[in-house]
């Protein structure tokens, strides 16, 4: 069976029968149907959709220990989170209006400027960034007014994620789920303590929600 | 029936006013319900764009229709908003007669749409309906609820959709089915033993009672939505119910 997770920018795909996840960038997944999908494009590319909080919470479920916590994810175009108490969904939330395009433009900023998040050290100070393409003109500012453009895109990058920390109710401890996982200047930017879980997390979902009995009987 | 007949309602007037137009024999427009074919740019000169979009719906209803007479209830049943409203529409309508009412209603008619098994949609549209009639409410069997729906009735009904038929309505929208809309004991019962939405329009007042008896509900979600539903808007609910083994 093949799952997929129809990202904006990246496709992620688990063949069951073959173990490992495969990432890939969507401009070049042309022609793939999965069985079960979740993600922007599943709709037209998959013979199910899962809804993507439901994916989301699915694979939390998997993957963390705990039966409260808060599991943020941080993708492309939007972010969305889940909080578990108890083992029960407490609150949900999915930001993509408002949170448009934010590991899109970190992604497109780096190669812009031709930076390495991995050598980037977090600033003292942040932008206030609610948008992704809106708080682009925050660094050209910065830029302006005399700021080095690693500066300029670190404070970003942190006030990117000030606001998916404050969009996700300010946890102690938060889950992170996404590409960004993989971007450590972003996740030293939160406040508190992040616990990347990478981004094949909805993927595991949806494996959990496949091997649910009768989920998805015809 | 001539345009001359025809009489909007604001909320949800006095029972009495509803028996004397019917008793006119009027046609009874319910301006809270969007109109084919109304924009609601029509608001956008008398009402700011960012406000409650029930309350624009109605200011644009009313431009585009120019009813003779408007019964608008701007007591407790009601909002603050809807009396700023009035005061307003006397403005923009001079040759419509603009009539502020208070509900104080206390005789129950029951609430048998809440209860029943029908699609969520369909049995909003009758709940908002039956506010135009004095008539009785027709029988309807109560079902065994499965998840729960508080609040108004959305400016978008499809916010609606993702619930099972076996939803029960509270909150307001009981309210108006029970023609007791100022009553905050009914308004503020929700039942703990089933997932519920609650559910506020944008900018509206009662998003602070939303989020308060969220809080108390043991198995809640808190929305709210603005002019349209929003794709991630239906599917936190549909997530929601999902998680919570709704089907």
């Amino acid at each position: 069976m093949l799952l997929a997770d129809f990202g904006t920018s990246y496709v992620k795909l688990l063949d069951t029968a073959a173990g490992e996840p495969r990432l890939l960038a969507t401009k070049d997944a042309v022609g793939i149907t999965a069985d079960v999908a979740t993600g922007h494009n599943s709709l037209k590319r998959a013979k199910r959709s899962v809804n993507e909080l439901t994916a989301l919470a699915k694979g939390g479920g998997v993957l963390i220990a705990e039966d409260s916590y808060t599991l943020l994810d941080c993708g492309s175009r939007d972010i969305k989170f889940v909080r578990f108490e108890q083992g029960r969904v407490k609150d949900m939330g999915w930001n993509t209006e408002c949170g448009a395009s934010m590991g899109f433009t970190i992604e497109l900023l780096a190669r812009y400027y031709h930076l390495d998040y991995r050598t980037m050290t977090v600033p003292r100070r942040s932008f206030s960034v609610t948008c992704g393409v809106l708080g682009m003109s925050h660094i050209f500012d910065a830029v302006i007014e005399g700021a080095s453009e690693a500066e300029a895109v670190a404070r970003f990058i942190k006030g990117i994620a000030l606001n998916a920390f404050v969009f996700a109710g300010s946890p102690e401890k938060l889950y992170l789920s996404g590409g960004l996982c993989d971007n450590p200047l972003f996740i030293q930017s939160f406040p508190g303590q992040v616990i990347p879980l990478g981004r094949f997390v909805l993927l595991t979902g949806l494996r959990a929600l496949t091997a649910e009995n009768g989920v998805f009987a015809p | 029936m001539n345009a001359e007949n025809r009489v909007a309602i604001v909320g949800v007037p006095p029972l009495a006013v509803i028996r004397q137009l019917e008793a006119e024999g009027a046609e009874i427009i319910d301006l809270d319900m969007p109109v084919s074919g109304v924009s609601l740019e029509r608001a956008s000169h008398c009402l700011p764009k960012v406000y409650c979009a029930i309350l624009r719906t109605v200011a644009a209803n009313a431009i585009s229709l120019r009813p003779r007479r408007i019964f608008i209830d701007i007591g407790r049943g009601k909002c603050d908003g809807a009396a700023h409203l009035a005061t307003i529409l006397r403005y923009a309508l001079p040759d419509s007669e603009v009539i502020a009412v208070e509900n104080h209603d206390r005789q129950p008619f029951s609430a048998p749409r809440c209860q029943t098994a029908m699609p969520l949609i369909d049995k909003m549209r009758a709940i908002t309906a039956s506010v135009t009639s004095s008539a009785a409410h027709p029988f309807f069997v109560p079902c065994r609820a499965t998840a729960g729906f508080w609040g108004v009735p959305p400016r978008d009904f499809s916010l609606l959709e993702p619930f099972p038929d076996t939803t029960h309505v509270f909150g307001w929208a009981r309210c108006m089915e029970n023609k007791t809309p100022d009553n905050s004991e009914l308004e503020e019962f929700f039942d703990p033993t089933v997932p519920t939405v609650f559910f506020a329009q944008s900018f509206c007042a009662k998003s602070a009672l939303v989020r308060h008896l969220a809080a108390r509900h043991p198995c809640a979600l808190a929305v709210d939505s603005d002019v349209a539903t929003s794709g991630s808007g239906q599917a936190k609910i549909q997530a929601f119910l999902e998680l919570n083994g709704v089907r």
